[in-house]
Formats: C-alpha cells, sequence, structure tokens
C-alpha cells in the first residue's frame, strides 16, 4: 500500500533518499521491534513486574515523513534517527521504572550519549514530561542473522514511564502540539500544576506500596515466629497463617476416625466466620486451636464415628472447630443456627442442625465441663 | 438411582431419585456423562427424591462440581431431605459444594 511513490510527500531529495532507505528496511525494523518487545515481555514475566502495558510499534512512512518535512536537515541518514523503532513500557509504579530501566540496560546494548533520562532534567521549581529514554540496539548474544547484519546495528528507542506519566504526556501532547490553534497560558499553567500534583501522586503510590511490602514482610516474619497474637486478622495475614498448614494436624486426626482421604479446599471462606465470631487476631484462632482441637476430634467422632463415610473436606477441621466454640461461648442453638445461616446461606434445615447438634454434643465431655 | 436430566441450552435440571452408593456409583457415572461436556453449564441437580448418599456418591459429585468449575459453569443442588443434607454436613463437603 505503501509502496506508491515517494514524491507524494513533497521532499528534498536527501529526506525522499532516506524514506527510500526506509521503506528497504521495514522489514528488518518490524523484527527488531518483535525482538526488543518479546524480550522485555520476558523479562518482566520473569522478574515478576506487572506493569499497565507494553507497547511497540514501528514508525508509519507518513509519520517518518512529516518529521523530516519539519526536520530533515538534522540527519545524515536514516540510521540518525533514533525513534523509527519504539517499544514504550508503562508501568504501575516509579520504583519499576528504574528495575525495568535494569533489565533494559543489561539486556541490550545502551546508547547511553543519546539515551536520556527525562525525569532528572527538570529544574527544581519545574514540572513536566517525565520518562526514561533509552536508545538501545540488539545484542550478538540475544539474536544474530548473518544475512541481516541491520538487526544489530540499528537503534531503537524504549520508553519507560509510570502510568500517571503516560497520561500527562498524552494529555500535554494534546494540548500542545496537535492543533494550529496557540493554546492559552492558562490552560498551559494548568497542564504543568498538573504535572506536579501527578509526580506528587506517583512518589505517593511507591511510597504507600512499600508501606504495604514492610507490613506483609512484617506480618510474615510474626505468623512465622508464631507471634500470633500480635497479627491482626486479614486476608493477607489468614492467608500467611494457612500456609503453615494449621488445621493439617486435626484434619488428619479426624480422617483416621474412618481411615479417610482428605479433599483438598479453600479455607480462606473462614476467614469471614472467625470475624463473624469476633476474633480479632490470629491469636485468637491459634487459641481455639490448641484449646478446643480435643473437642472437635469428639465432635468429628461422634459425628462420622458412627457412618461409613470414607472422604471428608479440609474444611471439617474449621467447621467442627467453629462449632465447638460456638458452644463453649453457650451461645447454643441459636448461636449454631445463626452461624450456619452465615456460613451456608439462610435455611429453615440450619435451625435444625443446631437442634441436632446440640442435643449430641450434650454428651460430649467439653459441654459438661462448661456445666 | 434413577437420573433424569432435561436440557434447555446449557441449563440442565437433573432429577435424582433413589440411593446412591457404591453398588450403582458407576452406573450414576455414566448417567451424568451428558453434564460433563459443553462450555459453561448450569446445573441444578434436584435432589428432592434421593434417598441417600456415600462417600462414593460424595466423590461423584465433587467430580461433576470440578468439571463444572473447570468449564466455568456453576452447579447447585436443591431439596436435599435431611439425612443426605447431614452426610454434606459432618464431611464438610456442605462448605465446598452450593446447595440450597
Amino acid at each position: 500500500m505503501e509502496q506508491d511513490s515517494l514524491e507524494k510527500y513533497g521532499l528534498d531529495p536527501h529526506c525522499t533518499m532516506m524514506l527510500e532507505e526506509y521503506r528497504e528496511h521495514k522489514d528488518s525494523f518490524n523484527r527488531i521491534l518483535e525482538i526488543s518487545t518479546g524480550c522485555i515481555k520476558n523479562l518482566l514475566k520473569q522478574n515478576g513486574i506487572m506493569v499497565t502495558a507494553v507497547e511497540g510499534r514501528v514508525k508509519s512512512e507518513k509519520s517518518l515523513a512529516g518529521k523530516l518535512e519539519l526536520k530533515g536537515y538534522k540527519y545524515h541518514s536514516l540510521s540518525d534517527i533514533t525513534d523509527i523503532i519504539g517499544t514504550r513500557v508503562i508501568t504501575f509504579y516509579t520504583d519499576d521504572v528504574d528495575k525495568v530501566a535494569a533489565l533494559a540496560e543489561n539486556s541490550f546494548d545502551i546508547d547511553w550519549e543519546n539515551s536520556v533520562d527525562k525525569r532528572k532534567m527538570h529544574q527544581l521549581d519545574s514540572f513536566g514530561y517525565m520518562s526514561l529514554h533509552y536508545i538501545c540496539r540488539i545484542p550478538k548474544s540475544m539474536y544474530f542473522d548473518e544475512a541481516h547484519p541491520e538487526i544489530n546495528t540499528t537503534r531503537f528507542e524504549v520508553q519507560l514511564r509510570t502510568t500517571l506519566q503516560h497520561m500527562w504526556a498524552n494529555m500535554d501532547h494534546d494540548c500542545g502540539y496537535k492543533g494550529e490553534v496557540e493554546i492559552p497560558r492558562e490552560h498551559l499553567r494548568n497542564m504543568i500544576r498538573l504535572a506536579g500534583v501527578l509526580e506528587l501522586a506517583d512518589d505517593e503510590f511507591s511510597r504507600i506500596r512499600t508501606a504495604v511490602n514492610d507490613y506483609r514482610r512484617q506480618v510474615q516474619s510474626l505468623v512465622a515466629g508464631g507471634k500470633f497474637s500480635q497479627v491482626l486478622l486479614d486476608v493477607d495475614t489468614f492467608r500467611s497463617y494457612l500456609n503453615m498448614k494449621p488445621f493439617d494436624k486435626l484434619n488428619r486426626r479426624i480422617a483416621a476416625i474412618n481411615q479417610a482421604e482428605i479433599h483438598d479446599a479453600s479455607l480462606m471462606p473462614y476467614l469471614r466466620m472467625f470475624k463473624y465470631l469476633g476474633f480479632k487476631t490470629l491469636g485468637d484462632i491459634e487459641n481455639l486451636k490448641k484449646e478446643s482441637s480435643d473437642d472437635a476430634y469428639q465432635l468429628a467422632t461422634l459425628e462420622i464415628g458412627g457412618t461409613d463415610l470414607d472422604i471428608i473436606s479440609a474444611t471439617v477441621a474449621l467447621q467442627d472447630l467453629c462449632i465447638v466454640h460456638i458452644l463453649k461461648s453457650g451461645s447454643g442453638e441459636d448461636g449454631l443456627a445463626a452461624f450456619f445461616d452465615e456460613l451456608n446461606g439462610p435455611s429453615d434445615y440450619n435451625r435444625k442442625r443446631a437442634q441436632r447438634l446440640v442435643e449430641k454434643c450434650a454428651r460430649l465431655p467439653f459441654m459438661n465441663k462448661k456445666k | 438411582m434413577k437420573v433424569t436430566i432435561n436440557q434447555d441450552g446449557n441449563k440442565f435440571n437433573v432429577i435424582l431419585e433413589g440411593r446412591l452408593d457404591t453398588t450403582n456409583a458407576d452406573q450414576f457415572q455414566k448417567d451424568i456423562e451428558p453434564l460433563m461436556n459443553g462450555d459453561k453449564p448450569e446445573i441444578t441437580l434436584d435432589c428432592k427424591a434421593m434417598e441417600y448418599t456415600s462417600s462414593q456418591g460424595l466423590r461423584m459429585f465433587l467430580m461433576l462440581q470440578k468439571s463444572v468449575n473447570s468449564r466455568g459453569g456453576s452447579m447447585v443442588m436443591t431439596d436435599m431431605n435431611p439425612q443426605v443434607k447431614e452426610v454434606f454436613d459432618i464431611t464438610g463437603f456442605s462448605n465446598i459444594i452450593k446447595i440450597i
């Protein structure tokens, strides 16, 4: 489609020659884009870095012609134009821009002379475009094709920026360069003020992430150290706790009653139930486990001991511990019925099950101890 | 165990009648084969007339539940009599299979 005459762009002979060269090398440009973008995506995956997007493009002939029309005089040859092939990585956090940059440095040959960190170019009292631009080449160690040595010599650009920086850059481009109408100073000033706000927001996002990660590490350390009473009950802490398989022993004990197999199941829904029961810390759960495991085992023996059921869900230990807790706390039939309504959804059956359990458990030692 | 499957598109209303145990679990597995294929099935197991399920029956329901989950569908068991429901409760299966 683009293989028509280049004269339509009305460029001087020098620029027209560069466009011809562009056409000749278009396939190589696409190949370089494919290799560089693929490499970056792999690196992100291997290093567990989540990003908003990885975008790549080879500049279109029309766009290149436009660039040459405006400043073709600056370039001696096509190889002087470093943004014909461009990959952009848009991260969530400012810290991740530096992480991805380090990965790019280790993977590509960087043309440091032409790379620029726009984030560091602002004066103390100025705000605006913030991106890290690396001009790179594909090293032979990554890819080499004897028939296409230009793949290793052609430079391409990697732009790294946060989502907020990306948003600002797009808005700024729309406001500043798109139209022919000159934008009033007031609007440009507002854009620059916004850049300052977004810079603060980016820093704040990073700060919050660091604080949350520090908290997670601290909690994991407390959990690993068995300091459960200092750990508030939430999704993260409960998950860390469950990673220690705290109910496996009781489940195995219960399974042994009928030589049953244990079907693995998520215990996370019980976080909601512990909160419903008023548990505040992992220590509360740990205390329940210590104080009531024998009682829960007695309950399980009463329930499945007289049957030939030889499969149980991994939720049984927790379910029985909660039932014992409710009965020992004196909440009785009402407490149990409300618990089952919360756990499995409201039904008349839950009341009957609660009644049955209260009657059955009256024979168990822990109920008599309470009395 | 008698299994009657009524299908309307991806919706299956399955009526279960009688006892499900080791003696008829293999037949049950064959009977529910039509439920093991197709995307996003919405399966309702009507248990009003189901009299009993053994461990083998629980395994069958578990197998069906896993198959349904892997195909992005849903499965619900309804109208269980108290004796059958008790089996699901004391084994913890009522925590992992939706019963209404």
